[in-house]
């Protein structure tokens, strides 16, 4: 059994988290052998005939989408590791400007930069959005989360060498919480600092957009467990992947709306800075943004043409 | 033009290419570390809400996402005008710790032992922790051990070991209890009898390095809590290549000192002090600017590394030592401060409302070396101005430099060895570049060593 790691635009954590299985490594690497990981070791090139490739990251350069369909060709198996890969993860935000404006932020315009900076040019040039690998490759088994957590990898990094399958919870962050909802009558939107939430009760309850409803579980809830609310970094749950008319935005609104009794439309304009609040790290998914009610596209026009 | 790659160059965190130029008679040119990928977190942050950004700053990069985490809390803390009580203070500090000895330990033992422990005559395929596994399966181990404890303080105090949640403006969300600080404990000082054996062998590294490998004059900065080390407390100290002290700075200070250019060959920026000296960060510029780690095994092997290498030290391979250094300080103190009662205790944050100061500056002492973050917001705080400063933008200088440095000693009549090739990117190895901070990176390449050969030339 071979394996590989490829990391596209992503920050190496999913390849450190593979590592965060700690001495459970050492009885992988007996029953499969890592061929390629450039994070780890020297192979310079990803080898032909790789069983089970992990690719990592979110396509955002003509370089990326190169070595994406390099290992795809190479590879038995593909398996999009982590939310970056997922559904293109926090580089997405990167399309809430377009690239030339980013480049003079990043050189020229920031306080320790100067305006004669010259910009790069002599380097790959940017696709002209982010995208998951799914929308690009054929995906064989998709892990999210931002990483993905060690006691799931646990299960099934040794399952997919045997090549095996496990069932898993396929539940929200809700289901895995232990908050119990208190009175909502005062409910009024908190933003996600202000204030001290109670340990007890759901945080949402509470005022504060906490995305557990709407995100794929596998964490153990690990945020609200430490009294912050969810931001999504496991991706869309189940619910809204699959029904065309849901989406995280909607099913935000709609869910504290049923909670509190105030009317959607109001709902709606109290919300704030919903690129970063809610869309994180699925703003970059072409699947996320088809939805006919997706607020992303809106988003990404917004940002683009200021 | 030929252009003969070695790609990827590998075990560091991040992908980027080094170019070599060679004229006609196959000698070396000019030789550049060139960075392939950019991000654009200054940018996107821009019309975010303030406190999202130590959720959304660890996802530069994830060996050091606890650097991020914390230095953008401390702008919020700023920005709302609080000081974190005690009890969140110091575990602000456990968390940091947690991240220096999975950090350093990943570096030390994973990424770089491979290029001593195995040498530069293996095999490619061997010369990695996997090969290390194969011919030291006990100092794998324990490798294994550490890193697992690093990772392990910073999931009961972050809430996950990878992109850590709980520090938020005012202190931390969340407080340790008993059972966690009792198991923390005990897993901390069995790291801490490994880092003391593993000095053995950071020794043994040291008497063999060669001081001349690479090297490169230049000035260093980094935090000094009066002479004490320290990567949270006191300003920040700059002294120039010959030792003189250049100044100290806090806050927003940081601008009279620092600038920043860049070249259209790399999306990786420069930095440099303002006046245009070149100064370097991280473990080995710490070391430069204190007199004492704080904590006595940390101390006692300061001291041996002063006897070898001297007080003031310019030699690049010496960072992996300072490396190690650093990382026996952070398990001592770990365990210092997991048997204080203050980590446990029940205030770890004071509630904030609304923005106080319109702008919120954190610097802190990253793995890798001072990490700024700044931001400007609006008064309902939206970010309306962001600017981060990182390690390896500091150190870009010194890589660059030195990669040419050790390609014009290896690269004989137009070729490279595979054994040269891993020379160079030792070279660019000292330094732990973590090219995901210093790009906010978008899109990324692997680190590749491409030689360019043009052969228009070679055919007169
Ligand atoms: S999913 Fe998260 S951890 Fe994985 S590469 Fe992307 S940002 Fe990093
Ligand atoms: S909304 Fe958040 S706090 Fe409430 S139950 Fe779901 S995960 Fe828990
Ligand atoms: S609770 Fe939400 S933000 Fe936190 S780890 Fe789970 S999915 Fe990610």
């Amino acid at each position: 059994m071979k394996i590989a790691i490829e990391e596209l635009a992503g920050c190496s954590g999913c390849t450190i988290s593979v590592l965060d299985l700690h001495e459970q490594i050492l009885s992988l690497i007996q029953q499969a052998e890592i061929v390629y990981s450039p994070v780890i070791m020297d192979v310079k090139e990803p080898p032909e005939g790789i069983d089970i490739a992990f690719v990592t990251g979110a396509v955002r350069n003509e370089e990326n989408q190169e070595r994406l369909k390099t290992i795809r060709k190479r590879s038995k198996k593909l398996v999009a590791l982590g939310t970056c890969a997922c559904y293109g993860g926090i580089s997405g935000l990167s399309m809430l400007s377009n690239s030339v404006d980013i480049f003079r932020c990043v050189y020229q315009e920031v306080e320790t930069g100067k305006a004669g900076n010259p910009l790069p040019q002599e380097v790959p040039s940017f696709l002209y959005r982010t995208f998951a690998v799914g929308d690009i490759a054929k995906v064989d088994y998709y892990i999210t989360g931002c990483p993905p957590k060690e006691k799931y990898l646990q299960t099934i990094l040794p399952a997919l060498v045997k090549g095996d399958t496990v069932q898993l919870s396929k539940k929200s962050v809700c289901s895995e919480c232990d908050r119990v909802m208190g009175s909502v009558d005062k409910w009024h939107l908190r933003r996600r600092h202000e204030g001290i939430p109670d340990r007890e009760h759901c945080l949402l309850g509470q005022g504060y957009l906490c995305l557990g409803s709407v995100t794929f579980g596998r964490c153990g809830a690990a945020c609200p467990h430490h009294n912050i609310p969810c931001q999504g970094c496991n991706g869309p749950s189940l619910d809204i992947l699959r029904e065309p008319c849901r989406d995280i935005f909607n099913m935000m609104i709609r869910r504290i709306a049923d909670l509190t009794g105030i009317p959607q439309k109001s709902l709606e304009k109290e919300m704030y800075d919903v690129a970063h609040v809610m869309y994180p790290y699925t703003i970059g998914s072409l699947i996320m943004e088809d939805k006919e009610i997706s607020h992303i596209r809106d988003l990404i026009k917004e940002g683009s043409s200021q | 033009m030929t252009q003969i790659s070695i790609n990827p160059v590998t075990r560091i965190e991040g992908h980027a290419q080094v170019l070599i130029d060679l004229d006609s008679t196959g000698n070396v040119q000019k030789a550049h570390f060139k960075v392939v990928e950019l991000r654009g977190f200054e940018k996107f942050l821009v019309g975010a809400a303030v406190e999202e950004a130590p959720r959304i700053t660890p996802r530069i990069c994830g060996i050091c996402p606890t650097s991020h985490h914390v230095a953008s809390a401390m702008a919020l803390d700023q920005i709302y005008g609080v000081e974190p009580p005690p009890t969140g203070k110091a575990l602000r500090e456990l968390l940091m710790l947690g991240q220096y000895i999975h950090s350093h330990a990943l570096h030390f033992f994973m990424l770089a032992a491979p290029d001593y422990l195995i040498g530069h005559e293996a095999s490619r395929g061997e010369r990695n922790v996997l090969g290390l596994v194969k011919v030291n399966p006990d100092l794998a181990k324990k490798a294994i051990e550490v890193r697992k404890t690093g990772q392990r303080i910073t999931e009961a105090v972050g809430g996950k070991p990878i992109h850590p949640a709980t520090a938020v403006p005012g202190g931390m969300s969340h407080h340790l209890d008993d059972a966690h600080k009792s198991a923390l404990y005990d897993m901390v000082k069995g790291s801490l009898a490994i880092a003391r054996d593993g000095w053995a062998i950071a020794r043994e590294l040291m008497e063999k390095t060669d001081i001349t490998f690479a090297t490169i004059t230049t000035g260093f900065m980094g935090l000094s809590n009066q002479g004490t080390f320290s990567f949270q407390d006191g300003s920040v100290q700059v002294i120039g290549a010959d030792r003189t002290a250049i100044g100290s700075f806090r806050g927003t200070e940081y601008l009279n000192y620092i600038e920043e250019y860049s070249e259209a060959w790399s999306y990786l920026k420069f930095c440099r002090r303002i006046g245009g000296e070149y100064y370097r960060v991280g473990p080995l510029a710490r070391l430069n600017l204190v007199n004492r780690m704080g904590t006595p095994s940390a101390d006692e092997a300061l001291k041996e590394y002063r006897a070898k290498f001297g007080e003031f030290v310019q030699s690049t391979l010496a960072y992996n030592i300072a490396r190690y250094i650093e990382f026996l300080w952070a398990c001592e103190r770990a365990l210092q401060l997991l048997g204080d009662p203050i980590v446990t205790g029940d205030k770890t944050r004071i509630a904030v409302d609304t923005v106080k100061n319109r702008r919120g500056v954190g610097i802190i002492e990253a793995p890798r070396g001072t990490l700024i973050h700044d931001y400007t917001v609006s008064e309902g705080g939206i970010i309306e101005k962001c600017n981060l400063i990182v390690a390896t933008c500091q150190n870009n200088y010194a890589i660059d430099r030195g990669v040419e440095q050790i390609a014009r000693g290896v690269v004989a009549n137009g070729t490279l060895t595979e054994s040269g090739t891993n020379r160079i990117e030792m070279a660019i190895r000292a330094y732990d570049p973590c090219l995901s901070c210093a790009t906010h990176a978008l899109g990324q390449m692997p680190l590749r060593i491409q030689i360019n050969q043009n052969l228009e030339e070679c055919r007169r």
